[in-house]
Formats: C-alpha cells, sequence, structure tokens
C-alpha cells in the first residue's frame, strides 16, 4: 500500500518538474534497493517476492533494454556506462544478493536478473570487468554450496554466458587463468559494496571446491579484449567495444600450464551431478555451446585446462556400472534414446517398462549425449573425447566383462547396442579400433574372446556375440572390416584352378543331394519340375530386371548358374515354400542394402569393382586365370571413368600386381588356405546350424549375407561363387552350406510326418509369434532347414543385384 | 493426468519470428511483447483432444540463433511434429526456409510432419511476404501452411491441433511405428499396445532368414 503511494507520489512530481532523465529514473531505482538494505532487519521472515526489490530491479533492467533500443554505433548509453564505471555497482549488488539470500529468495531473484540483463540487451559489456567479475563471483559463490535450491537459475545463467561466448568466442578469455581472481577474492564481497548492503553473507566458511585451486596474485581490474592476438589474427570482433577507458588486456596465451584453468567448463561440469535432470541438461547444453566453438584455442582449453573430457567419460562409465547385472539381454536391443528428451520423459512417474529400464535409459542417454557432442564439437575436442572413451570406458571398465563368463551376456549386448546407435566417426573409429585393434598387430585378444565367446556351448552368449558381429559389420571401417574379414580373402589365396579335364567341379555341382534325389523316380519327376520351375522363375526375374534372357553371353548364362546353385541347393522333397514366391522381396531387400554398402564403403580403397565384373562368371567357364581378366577390363573401363581415377592411386595398383604374382604362384604351389579365426568360426557355427537355435542361426545367415553384400571382389568371389575353384580342404560358404543340405536332405525325412511338421514350422516362423518362443512343441531341426531355404533365396539374390549393378555401370 | 499418446514437437525457425511466443500463447493462453532471447531449448506441454482422444503434446521451442544450432540438432532426432515458423514482416526469414528444410529432413526421422508458419499475421501493413508464397512454398515441399498471429492468438490453436491430427491420422494408417520412441511418439498409460500393430509386423514373408537389415 506504501510502495503505491511512493508510486503516486511519483506521478505528482512528474507533473511538477520536468520528467526525470532515464540516468535519474535509474538512480532513484539504485536508491531505493540500497535503502531498502540499510534498513533491513535480518529478522525479518519477509521473503524477497513480497518487497519492492523485484519491481526496482525489474526498472532498471528496462531502463537499459529502452535506452540501448536508442542508441547507435555501438555506443552504451549511461545506464549501462553507469554500470560498467561502477557508478552504479549494480552487479555487484546482485552478487551480494545472492551470496546473503536476504531476504529470503534473494538468489534466485539476482541469478534471474543477471541471466535477464545478459539476454534482453544486445551488449552486455561482459568484457568490462565490472560486468563479469561480478558474475564470476556470483556463479562460484552459489556454486559452494552443491544441489541448493537455485541450482536451476544458477545453470541459466551459465548457459547464457555460453551464449554470449559462443556469439563472441574472445569472450572466453574471461573464464580463464588471468582473468579468473584467485578463491578467497572469488569468495569475498567487496568492501565498499558490504557498506552499501549490509547483511552477513550466508557463505562464511567456504567449503573446498576443488575446481578452484588456482593460487595467483591478485590481478588489477582489468577488460578483456576480445581481439585476440596470437595464432587467430583473423578474428576480430569490435561489437562490444564499450564506452569505457580501462584499458585493455589482451591475452597471449596459447600455451597452457596445468595450473591453468577454463573456468566457464569446470563450472559447468559441476552441475553435471545435478539430480535435477533439466539442471544437467542445461549443463549439457552449455558444454556443446562451448566445444562446437570453432577456434582452436578454446578447444585447447576444453582439452587441456579441464578435466571436461574425463568427466564426461567417467559419468558414463558410472551409468554403465549401475546397470543391473541381471538385465534381460534383449530388452537392451529395442532401446531408442535421445540425450535432450530424457530430461523431460524422467518427469514422467510412469517410466519405467522393465527391470534396468531406468538404469539403461540413463546410461545409453548419456551415451547419446557423448556421441552427439562428438558430432558437433571442434575436431580437437572429438578427437580427445574418443580416445578418453576408449581408455576410459572401453578399455578401463567395459573390457573385463566380455571375458567374465557370468556377465559376458550382457555385457555383449550392451557394447553392441552402444556400437549400434553411435554415428560420430571419431567414436565409431576408436570402438572399432579397440576391438579389433590398431594398425597391423597379429593377435588381437579382445577380437580373439570374441570369436571365442560365438564357439561357447552357451547359446545366448553365442547369439549376442553375433549380434555384435552384425554391427561390428554394419559400423565397419575400412581397417575393422580389413581386419576381421578380409585379412586373409584379400590375398586370394583360396582360389586353385586346376587343369579344365578335372571333373571334381561338375561333380560338385552334380550335387549327391541331387544324385540321391534322383535315384527315387517319383521325386526325382517333382524335382526335374521344380528345376525347370526355378528356372522358368529366374528368367522372369532376370527379363523382368531388363536383362534380356535371350541374349546368351557368357555373364548372363553365369549369374543363372549361381543363382540356380543357390536355388537349387536344398531338394524340393523338404522345401517348405517350393514356389518361391519371395524372390522380388528378397530382390528388392538386396539393391537397398547394396546401394548403402556402396554408400558406405565409397571412401575405401578397395579395389574397383571393374575387376570382378564376371567373376561370377568367368571362372567356371573357361578355367582361365583372372589377371588376364583384370588387365582386359580394367583397360576397357577405366579411361570412362574419370570420377574413379582415385581408385588408381600407386598404392592400389600395386596391390593388384602382388593380387597378380600371387595368382601365379598359387598356380604352381598348392598351398594349404587359411580363412582366419573369423571365417572359421563362422563355417563352425554355419555347419552346426541344425544343432543351433533358430535366433542363433538367423543372426548367422544374416552376417553372412551382410559379408556377401560388400562391395569387394576378393570376398565376392569366396562367398558368392559356388563354382570358384579352390583346393579340396579350402572351406567356402557353398561347400559348408552343401555340407548342412546334405545333412538336412538325410535327417528330415526320417521324422514322422516330416511334410506337416515342416509347415507348421513356416507358418510359425513366419507369424513371428512372441508366444511361439516358449511353445515347447518346436522342431531344431526343421526350424534351421527353413533358415536354410530362405536363406538361399537371399544370397541368390545379393548375386543377381550385384550383377545386375555391373551391368548397368558397363552399359 | 492420463493421455492415449504423448506427441513431441519441435519449433524451429530463425531468431525474432515469434517461436516462444507460439509456445506461450498455446501453453499460457497469453502474449509477451519483451521476450528473453531462448539460447538451447525451452519447454511447454499441454493436454488436448483429438477424435475423442487425451494426447500430451511436448513442445521444444528451439533457439533460431546459428550459434545454438549445434543443440537445435538433436532435438529433430525423437520429434513427431514441427512447426517451421518465419516472420510475414521479414522477408529473409522466409528466404531460409530452405535450409532449416534440409536440416530437419536431414536429421529428423522421415515421417516428420512438418507444418509451416507465417507468424505476426497481426502486422499486415508491414508484410513482406504474400500469404501465396507461403502456401506455394508449403506446396512445393508438401508441408501444411497456416499464418498465424501470437499476439491476437489467431491461428494458434489450430496450428498446434492440425499438426497433431496429422500426426494422430498417420498412426492410424500405420505409417508411424509407436513402438519404437524414436518417432516421438508415446502410449499413454490408459492406451496399450493395441492399434499400430499392422505398422510393426509389416516385414513380410522374407522376415524368417531376412533378418538382420541396415
Amino acid at each position: 500500500m506504501l510502495s503505491r503511494f511512493s508510486d503516486v507520489l511519483q506521478t505528482a512530481a512528474d507533473v511538477l518538474a520536468p520528467p526525470a532523465t532515464r540516468l535519474e529514473d535509474f538512480e532513484y531505482h539504485w536508491k531505493m534497493i540500497l535503502n531498502f538494505y540499510q534498513n533491513y532487519d535480518e529478522n525479518s521472515k519477509l521473503h524477497v517476492e513480497e518487497t519492492r526489490i523485484p519491481h526496482h530491479l525489474h526498472q532498471m533492467l528496462q531502463l537499459i533494454v529502452d535506452e540501448e533500443k536508442e542508441q547507435q554505433g555501438g555506443t552504451v548509453g549511461p545506464c549501462m556506462e553507469a554500470i560498467v564505471q561502477r557508478s552504479i555497482c549494480l552487479l555487484d549488488a546482485l552478487c551480494a544478493l545472492a551470496a546473503a539470500e536476504r531476504p529470503p529468495g534473494a538468489r534466485a531473484l539476482a541469478l534471474t536478473t543477471g541471466t535477464a540483463l545478459l539476454r534482453r540487451t544486445r551488449q552486455p559489456c561482459v568484457n568490462s570487468a565490472h560486468v563479469y567479475r561480478p558474475l564470476q563471483r556470483m556463479l562460484i559463490q552459489c556454486n559452494e554450496s552443491p544441489a541448493s535450491p537455485t541450482e536451476k537459475e544458477e545453470v541459466e545463467l551459465l548457459l547464457t554466458l555460453c551464449g554470449l561466448v559462443r556469439k563472441e568466442p574472445g569472450l572466453a578469455n574471461i573464464f580463464t587463468t588471468p582473468f579468473v581472481e584467485d578463491k578467497s577474492t572469488l569468495l569475498s564481497i567487496p568492501e565498499d559494496i558490504q557498506k552499501l548492503i549490509p547483511i552477513r553473507s550466508k557463505i562464511q566458511t567456504p567449503k573446498k571446491n576443488p575446481l578452484f585451486e588456482v593460487e595467483l596474485p591478485p590481478n588489477p581490474l582489468r577488460n578483456v579484449s576480445i581481439i585476440r592476438t596470437g595464432k587467430d589474427d583473423g578474428y576480430n570482433a569490435t561489437s562490444s567495444s564499450s564506452a569505457d577507458d580501462n584499458a585493455s588486456c589482451k591475452s597471449h596465451k596459447t600455451v597452457y600450464d596445468d595450473n591453468d584453468k577454463f573456468l566457464l567448463i569446470d563450472l559447468l561440469l559441476s552441475y553435471l551431478n545435478s539430480a535435477d535432470n533439466q539442471v544437467v541438461l542445461r549443463a549439457c547444453e552449455g558444454i556443446m555451446i562451448v566445444s562446437s566453438l570453432p577456434e582452436d584455442d578454446i578447444a585447447n582449453l576444453v582439452t587441456s585446462c579441464s578435466p571436461a573430457c574425463e568427466t564426461i567419460v567417467d559419468k558414463l562409465a558410472a551409468k554403465y556400472k549401475c546397470v543391473p547385472a541381471n538385465v534381460v539381454a534383449s530388452d537392451v536391443e529395442h532401446l531408442n534414446i535421445t540425450w535432450a528428451y530424457v530430461a523431460q520423459d524422467f518427469g514422467d512417474k510412469s517410466y519405467s517398462k522393465f527391470h534396468g529400464y531406468k538404469e539403461l535409459t540413463s546410461f545409453f542417454s548419456w551415451l547419446d549425449y557423448c556421441d552427439t557432442l562428438m558430432k558437433e564439437c571442434h575436431p580437437t575436442i572429438a578427437a580427445h573425447l574418443s580416445r578418453t572413451f576408449r581408455q576410459n570406458f572401453l578399455e578401463g571398465v567395459a573390457e573385463n566383462g566380455i571375458t567374465d563368463l557370468h556377465h559376458a551376456v550382457i555385457v555383449t549386448a550392451i557394447l553392441a547396442k552402444c556400437l549400434k546407435v553411435v554415428d560420430s566417426p571419431d567414436l565409431i573409429n576408436e570402438f572399432s579400433n579397440w576391438l579389433v585393434g590398431d594398425g597391423e598387430v597379429n593377435e588381437w585378444p579382445l577380437l580373439h574372446t570374441l570369436i571365442n565367446n560365438c564357439l561357447t556351448d552357451n547359446y545366448e552368449l553365442t547369439l549376442e556375440t553375433l549380434r555384435f558381429f552384425e554391427t561390428i559389420i554394419e559400423k565397419g571401417t575400412e581397417h575393422s572390416i580389413h581386419r576381421v574379414v578380409l585379412g586373409r580373402v584379400t590375398s586370394r589365396g583360396y582360389f586353385a584352378p586346376r587343369a579344365p579335364d578335372d571333373d571334381d567341379e561338375r561333380d560338385r555341382l552334380n550335387d549327391l543331394s541331387l544324385g540321391r534325389e534322383r535315384e527315387y523316380n517319383r521325386e526325382a519327376m517333382k524335382q526335374l519340375q521344380h528345376e525347370d520351375h526355378v528356372n522358368e522363375q529366374i528368367t522372369d526375374i532376370l527379363s523382368h530386371e531388363g536383362l534380356d534372357p535371350k541374349v546368351h553371353d557368357e555373364g548372363s548364362e553365369n549369374i543363372h548358374r549361381v543363382i540356380n546353385s543357390f536355388l537349387l541347393l536344398l531338394p524340393r522333397a523338404i522345401l517348405s515354400d517350393p514356389v518361391g514366391a519371395d524372390y522380388e522381396h528378397y530382390i528388392h531387400d538386396a539393391h537397398r542394402r547394396y546401394q548403402y554398402w556402396l554408400d558406405a564403403t565409397s571412401t575405401f580403397h578397395w579395389p574397383s569393382d571393374y575387376n570382378w565384373v564376371d567373376t561370377t562368371a568367368s571362372s567356371t567357364h573357361s578355367y582361365d586365370s583372372r589377371p588376364e581378366a583384370d588387365i582386359h577390363l580394367d583397360d576397357a573401363f577405366e579411361p570412362l571413368k574419370p570420377d574413379h581415377i582415385v581408385k588408381n592411386d600407386p598404392k592400389h595398383f600395386s596391390q593388384k600386381l602382388v593380387l597378380r604374382s600371387r595368382d601365379l604362384t598359387s598356380q604352381t604351389s598348392e598351398e594349404e588356405f587359411d580363412e582366419g579365426p573369423f571365417f572359421k568360426m563362422i563355417f563352425k557355427l554355419l555347419a552346426n546350424m541344425p544343432n543351433q537355435p533358430y535366433q542363433v542361426n538367423l543372426h548367422l545367415t544374416s552376417i553372412i549375407s551382410q559379408l556377401a553384400l560388400l562391395p569387394h571382389p576378393n570376398l565376392h568371389e569366396y562367398l558368392l561363387n559356388p563354382m570358384l575353384p579352390t583346393a579340396k580342404k579350402t572351406p567356402t560358404l557353398f561347400k559348408t552350406l552343401q555340407e548342412v543340405a546334405r545333412r538336412l536332405t538325410m535327417e528330415i525325412p526320417r521324422l514322422r510326418n516330416f511334410k506337416k511338421i515342416i509347415e507348421n514350422t513356416r507358418l510359425w516362423l513366419m507369424s513371428e509369434d512372441p508366444t511361439y518362443d516358449e511353445n515347447a512343441d518346436h522342431n531344431q531341426l526343421v526350424e534351421s532347414l527353413i533358415v536354410l531355404e530362405e536363406f538361399c533365396k537371399e544370397l541368390a539374390a545379393i548375386a543377381f543385384v550385384k550383377y545386375q549393378h555391373t551391368l548397368h555401370m558397363h552399359r | 493426468m492420463a493421455y492415449a499418446y504423448l506427441f513431441k514437437y519441435i519449433i524451429i525457425g530463425d531468431t525474432g519470428v515469434g517461436k516462444s511466443c507460439l509456445l506461450l500463447q498455446f501453453t499460457d493462453k497469453r502474449f509477451q511483447p519483451v521476450h528473453d532471447l531462448t539460447i538451447g531449448v525451452e519447454f511447454g506441454a499441454r493436454m488436448i483432444t483429438i477424435d475423442g482422444k487425451q494426447i500430451k503434446l511436448q513442445i521444444w521451442d528451439t533457439a533460431g540463433q546459428e550459434a545454438f544450432r549445434s543443440i537445435t540438432r538433436s532435438y529433430y532426432r525423437g520429434a513427431a511434429g514441427a512447426l517451421l515458423v518465419y516472420d510475414i514482416t521479414r522477408r529473409d526469414t522466409f528466404n531460409h526456409l530452405t535450409t532449416w528444410l534440409e536440416d530437419a529432413r536431414q536429421h529428423s526421422n522421415s515421417n516428420m510432419v512438418i507444418m509451416l508458419i507465417g507468424n505476426k499475421s497481426d502486422l499486415e501493413s508491414r508484410r513482406e511476404v504474400k500469404k501465396e508464397e507461403g502456401e506455394a512454398f508449403a506446396r512445393e515441399h508438401g508441408l501444411v501452411f497456416m499464418e498465424t498471429s501470437a499476439k491476437t492468438a489467431a491461428n494458434v490453436e489450430e496450428a498446434f491441433i492440425n499438426t497433431a491430427k496429422e500426426i494422430y491420422e498417420k498412426i492410424q494408417e500405420g505409417v508411424f511405428d509407436i513402438n519404437n520412441e524414436a518417432n516421438g511418439i508415446k502410449i499413454g498409460p490408459q492406451h496399450s499396445t493395441a492399434g499400430g500393430a499392422s505398422g510393426a509386423g509389416g516385414a513380410g514373408a522374407g522376415g524368417a532368414a531376412g533378418g538382420g537389415c541396415c
């Protein structure tokens, strides 16, 4: 009531005397605030919102905003000037209010007023010592009492400062060592302010805060020039050259020593442990804003003068350790988490779907933050952060879990999911190198362990590790794919041409399963009809895809044979779907996935695909040595493709030469081909298909189909050419598949009522009925038959799509 | 309060076009002429009713300034709808729409519903962008278009609710896999797994062996 009365008086005074200038108004409100504190009774329980303080602060703020609108040419108006020159020490007063928290609620008010000043004005003159010092002091004093009720306001102010730094990177200097005072100064209130606002500070005995252990001699007050010298001469921002006369001080620092601090980041980091998710989110945003600045020296500040990367990764490790050990592995797979949305979701009480959900969500959202940060931040920070991720999380924490058989299943599932969701190239690189080893190491224990984990008799572990390998390939880098898959294949050591009169090849094609089938006459008729039907279908597909089946060139004949080999691998009698109605679906799918791989591997230094245009084809027909075909095709097509010249760099060329000379030697001495531990494991599991659970087989075949899609000439022929001449002992995909087919052909007809079982099993599997897993009635043998049957269609489709692609390339 | 669905929205567009004001008008039904610059992202929520169903809208109001784009990008992923806002009194904000759209399409899921909003329709005298231009842009890029005024509240409700309706229709059509939260849609506690199943099971016959897709 009294205050309203004074406003009325004020209005009356305005009528009698000429209206006050803006500065006079500003001074009036300032004096009202000081008056309040001069007469303040510290025992008063009155909340700050019940006083006139918010009103006066708001008016002062509004006056600054208003005067700025009228200012021209980057000058500062008289109110702001009063602050910069500290004739009105508004910001110091705010700092004292925040420290004293008198009247109750003053701290939040001081923080929001400071934030509003920075957000509403275009030129808050933060480079002036009289602005940044009180702000620093306010932040540090608030930070002294962690988990305070004003965390939100504190982090808002910090974030606002980050925003200012983002726009004027030179301002980062005010948070670095020479401009940050020592701790005791920062924690005290200047004497003149204590006289103006005589309230005792709430913070008396500063708690130990390791963030500010910098001991420096007190500096004279100085302004920070945002014109930086040194490395980035090009940078020049003059927009806030304020009206004050203080001598500018330039930061000459480009090298930092151990004692240097980057206060802004340090403060942000301290809020990452808040219990309030919104506060954490704001701190995360602040870190991202500062880290994404393009300036090299700010990036160096973040990596060398702050523990940012280490703190962020340690937090990830801590969240990882919180995940309960008995989480169900399959629950991990379906998580989809975006860091930025989690803070809000966690407010939802119904937000717990299964055991460990909250912990997993917390972990994966933090991982998503790390990943996003790495994508957005300066390359120096990304490199440092990804290295720290590998050392402090993967090697330091996660690695043990893979070898520890009690936890290997869940650890593998989580790590596979991690690799699946990350997207930042730096992170994928470090992750992959951790898995497969850096450079050319012979034996990499972790990779070895993973391969062995696939071969244990714990199918759950096999399954999760296969999933992991699926992701390792999907997220493969050139290096990791080489290490895991291509290492042995690039030598083409599997290739062993034989004399043309060798009938072995034909024997193999007229496969035992077919031969045996023919002995049963009735079945043989059906089989023959089936083969005709399949052939018709292939012709259909070929013509449908724009390939004229009437043109019987070598290529089309051979692709026909390749497709045939896969589609006729299993005899009709035991097929679950002899009609083969879904080839189109497989072809469509293969198209899409092949295009993905062409894009994903476009920067890899793999031999160009012209070399293998007819590997699916020519090697059986005439057992010619491929090198000649290479030369022929290289000569024929390379000049036409100037955009692929990169691929012809000398390194490549020599690789090809090596390849050729190797071919020559392998023709003379038939050394045993070692397919490497990974393929050994894959073939071993494949051969064991009839004894393995459906899910294992599903993921196993999925890995192989992924590999078959890779546009690498050697891998292509090794996996997709059933007619490839090899030494007898050399294992290939097709040989292994034949073995499995042989076994199924023998064993399945022995089952009672096998046709019905096959039919039912197929129906169940296709229905994707979740209750099926618990149904005790399923037949593993028949399930593996159906997987194999579908897998053959898939391989045929992949071979076809790749062939079609090369044709298109050469048209 | 119980809801059938929860939709996540983002508001994007140049700085100063009135994104925060639109949100404030929609959530609080008031207009605030002086508004603090948005840094990072602000949040608001409101319940609406579509087809007799309670739908909770969670809305993230993003910073328009280029400097904060790194943060904004994090929100594209996982949003079901976006309001792309320009200011009819500032031609440049209209000219930047293509960049915004590219950014949104690149970082969001392909089903995200985008609504184009020409804001400040109350300032007819200062208009620089004709309504027809907005309509043409929306047509060309397959967006829904509307002119609004955060000040007078004209069309503000409609903008948010029409976006929600479009998302709702997409759910009915099975376009959105509602079980995948990356789509920005969550099923509420009162609504079990009914509906939308058609979206998840459509993998076809190849599902048996074709498992791993990339």
